[in-house]
């Protein structure tokens, strides 16, 4: 390409919306044009400048933690200094995920409604805290966690709704609080997007994921992991859908 | 690994920075994401309409950073600027890949659902000056920008959507990005 058309390309090029073909014959150019290099430059910041001009949004907590692990995995360093505080998301959900047969039997119980399943639920509850404990005791630096540490509830549907779920909290003085829902039987997929939330007896509510698809079985899991929010408090666990109805709820007991 | 909170890095600052998050340095890493983590994960919001996929691309970008970190060259460029073009390369690529089409879906900032997570402010030292740079564009300036930036359109596009010849749009491009170029260069880095 010769300059000229280059330079007719430029403005495209730092905006970033030409196609492959001709966004590689221009860096190729480039590549050996240190003039039409320096326009590239000052347009690209020039283009740049409309990114921060937007209205900031507010940024998901421990999201810097897991850059900062995300990054320093890919440069071969050494796990991040603050691991003895934060039990990362990523790294409990993995655990969680693919632990023991025990989970796993908890897991399997998805498929079927929780609200017709009464008689199971005690017993499925302390099956469900009690591999929350292990898996978490696991990765968590310092040993087990205690049962006033690790709480649960059953998520029931409103009114004539279907579905049902668990809702797992760590509240600790000793790791940073987290959240995991559990989801099943929501055969209604033009309720999603479903927002998860915690709300307290004031009201606050925070929230703690977004369900973008259902498996199968109409389930799905949530997690979240709370930088500066201590989850004491907010037991009372809802899914709504974008207009804002409740599709689940139900209460943790935190009273253990 | 120390820079000053606040105000337009150094270009030996900048390649520091760099430098750090090549070698994984934690602080390094630290003072890039407070400094960049928010006006890119606004872009991400804006551009692809939900947190979880303005989360992942933030972190895509950190990460294609590192990848790309030897070759930056703050002689050639901003930091700031280097960032937010991988970021919106990384969106629109993404758009893209999931559409199937070339121009990515426009999801305005008002039409995503308020956050309700406890916010820990950062200082966002870019935003006024690019507020103030922006200002030197007429509104329909603004807009050719928008669309094109944010809508994804080029300049074919935009001609053959407003019936008006092709070069003229590009030309329109062009003069509206040297006009910021021009506003942004009374802020240069010390």
């Amino acid at each position: 390409m010769t300059c000229l058309e280059v330079r007719e390309l430029l403005p495209e090029h730092a905006i970033g919306v030409l196609g492959e073909l001709e966004h590689q014959r221009i860096q190729r150019h480039l590549q050996t044009c240190a003039g039409c290099r320096k326009e590239s430059g000052d347009l690209g910041q020039a283009a740049s400048t409309l990114a921060f001009a937007l209205a900031p949004a507010p940024v998901p907590e421990g999201l810097d933690d897991r850059v900062v692990a995300r990054v320093r995995r890919a440069a071969g360093a050494p796990a991040t200094r603050r691991r003895g505080r934060t039990a990362t998301v990523a790294l409990v959900a993995a655990a969680l995920v693919f632990a023991s047969l025990g989970w796993g039997a908890v897991m399997a119980g998805r498929a079927e409604r929780f609200a017709d399943r009464a008689a199971q639920a005690q017993r499925e509850q302390a099956v469900a805290i009690e591999h929350f404990q292990q898996v978490l005791g696991n990765v968590i630096p310092g040993g087990s966690l205690s049962d006033n540490e690790t709480h649960i509830g059953q998520l029931a549907p409103v009114a004539a709704g279907t579905g049902g779920g668990f809702a797992l909290q760590l509240v600790s003085p000793r790791i940073l609080d987290f959240v995991m829902v559990i989801v099943n039987g929501l055969d209604d997929p033009s309720v999603l997007p479903l927002r998860v939330q915690l709300v307290n007896d004031r009201g606050r509510v925070l929230r703690a994921g977004r369900i973008d698809t259902l498996d199968a079985n109409g389930g799905a899991e949530v997690y979240h992991q709370f930088r500066t929010q201590g989850l004491g408090g907010f037991t009372i666990v809802n899914v709504v859908d974008p207009a804002g109805r409740l599709v689940l709820t139900g209460t943790v007991d935190q009273s253990n | 690994m120390s820079t000053r909170p606040d105000g337009p890095l150094l270009a030996r600052e900048e390649q520091q920075l760099v430098e750090g998050l090549l070698g994984g340095n934690e602080d390094a890493v630290r003072a890039l994401y407070a400094r960049y983590a928010r006006p890119i994960f606004t872009l991400g919001l804006r551009l692809l309409g939900s947190a979880e996929a303005a989360e992942e691309l933030t972190q895509d970008v950190f990460l294609a950073a590192w990848r790309k970190a030897a070759r930056f060259d703050p002689a050639r460029g901003r930091l700031s600027t280097w960032l937010m073009t991988i970021a919106h390369n990384l969106a629109v690529d993404r758009l893209r890949r999931e559409t199937g089409v070339t121009r990515p879906h426009l999801v305005l900032v008002d039409e995503v659902p308020e956050l309700e997570w406890v916010d820990e402010e950062e200082p966002l030292i870019e935003r006024d000056a690019a507020i103030r740079a922006l200002e030197s564009l007429s509104d329909a300036e603004k807009r050719l920008l928008a669309r094109a930036y944010f809508g994804g359109l080029t300049a074919r596009e935009i001609a053959e959507a407003d019936g008006i010849p092709l070069g003229t749009v590009k030309t329109r491009l062009r003069t509206a990005l040297i006009k910021v170029r021009r506003a942004n260069q009374d802020k240069e880095r010390p």
